[in-house]
């Protein structure tokens, strides 16, 4: 009894922690203005917060199988997010040509993110 | 072949190939040409004193007519959609017909199809000519793409835009990048693999021809991106795309024509049903999954090379 108990409080402790990333990088989508900001954010909620989702669905699962198929998930996003995002990225760097005025006003302090 | 290769030799030597490395866009000439003809219609047209009241009245008269016709046509629409209301069982109401119907498939469906998958059962074979349209529907699409979007030497528009096209797309291409092809070989087995687990499984559990041929196309698409063309281009050209989801669609309608042609007439069709549960059974709903399967996965294939550089094969490529 005392065990399920530990176990429900893990759960919750690790869902909670995933929600508020997932929350953070949903503001962080929303504010920023930048691309590369942007995906910071975004990035953040594909793997810190999938990371704690599926680590704590991983505690409250009953089966061994259950455990080895919530892994899928993770090993997918966790490669193929950030595939995307390096293509995201690169694109961003090849084709904006005023890429540099920003990098510059984020060194000068005009700018603060927006 | 080769005279594409010598094309784009001769293309390479010339002017064109500095104007492309300096980035400037040098306009089509014979699109100037049509511009400044159609100035001068234009002009000439502006000339005559009575162009402008001929254009009012035109434009008054058609105003008319088409305001007329809009609002018959409303009336008419209003009318025959309010009777057809009017005809419609009451809501909550039990409809003896829909009832009908469902209760069969729920209750003969096994029996009859021999898949455990009802939904499976219900697609392909009592309504197998609905998702033989919807096949044609893609295959139609498929076509329309090659016919707007192919470059082939023998519909170069001008060898400026489609050989800059070209070179643009060697540029691009993105299968030099060690993240992406690291990507492509760990995913794309598992992504085919799984891809054929679900067309193989259509009839004993969710799944199909529609969904298995969309994972298999995607599989295809991160093959030939992270590989390059080249790689993909040895086992599958523009040529074997069309070869392969025309025999599809062919035995898609042969089969099941002799299986609707023989359960009309009161005919035994002698396709076994087999146990329902094994991956062997359902009749004829595998092999017509199998055939959706292959038709969705060359459309989705085709769709991405034709918009990404115009061409299935890689001849055009140099």
């Amino acid at each position: 009894m005392t065990l399920e108990w530990i176990r429900f409080y893990m759960t919750a402790a690790f869902i909670t922690i995933a929600l508020s990333g997932f929350a953070f990088a949903v503001a962080g989508v929303w504010r920023f203005d930048y691309i590369l900001n942007r995906m910071h954010a975004g990035g953040i909620g594909d793997t810190f917060s999938l990371f704690f989702l599926v680590t704590g669905l991983m505690i409250s699962a009953s089966a061994p199988i259950v455990i080895v198929k919530l892994l899928l998930p993770l090993l997918f996003m966790w490669f193929s997010s950030p595939t995307a995002t390096h293509f995201l990225s690169q694109t961003e760097y090849y084709t904006n040509v005023h890429l540099f005025e920003h990098v510059k006003k984020k060194i000068s302090g005009e700018s603060n993110g927006h | 072949m080769k005279k594409i290769f010598k094309k784009i030799k001769e293309l390479s030597s010339g002017e064109i190939m500095s104007n492309i490395l300096d980035g400037s866009t040098e306009p089509d000439p014979s699109r100037e040409q049509l511009k400044e003809i159609k100035k001068e219609t234009i002009k000439s047209l502006e000339e005559n004193p009575d162009f402008e009241a001929i254009v009012e009245r035109q434009r008054k008269s058609f105003n008319l007519l088409y305001y007329s016709f809009a609002f018959i046509g409303s009336v008419c629409l209003i009318g025959v959609l309010l009777y057809l209301v009017s005809m419609l069982p009451r809501y909550g109401v039990e409809n003896p017909r829909t009832v009908e119907v469902v209760k069969r498939y729920v209750e003969n469906g096994l029996e009859e199809t021999g898949a455990v998958n009802i939904v499976s059962g219900m697609i392909l074979d009592y309504r197998a000519f609905d998702t033989l349209g919807e096949s044609h529907v893609l295959f139609t699409a498929l076509i329309c793409v090659n016919i707007l979007l192919r470059i082939d030497i023998k519909n170069m528009r001008s060898d400026y835009e489609d050989y800059y096209t070209i070179k643009r797309d060697v540029y691009y291409d993105m299968s030099h990048d060690g993240v992406l092809r690291l990507a492509a070989f760990v995913f794309s087995p598992c992504i085919l693999t799984f891809g054929i687990y679900i067309l193989l499984n259509g009839q004993i559990s969710p799944g199909g021809g529609f969904s298995g041929g969309a994972v298999l196309g995607a599989g295809l698409i991160l093959m030939s991106a992270g590989f390059g063309f080249d790689k993909v281009d040895k086992i599958f050209t523009l040529k074997i795309n069309n070869i392969v989801t025309f025999s599809a669609l062919t035995f898609y309608s042969f089969a099941k024509g002799y299986v609707f042609f023989t359960g009309a007439n009161g005919i035994e069709n002698h396709i076994p049903k087999g146990t329902p549960g094994a991956i062997l059974s359902g009749g004829l709903i595998l092999p017509l999954d199998i055939a959706v399967g292959i038709v969705v996965a060359c459309t989705m294939f085709g769709f991405y090379s034709l918009f990404r550089r115009g061409s299935v094969a890689s001849h055009i490529n140099g």
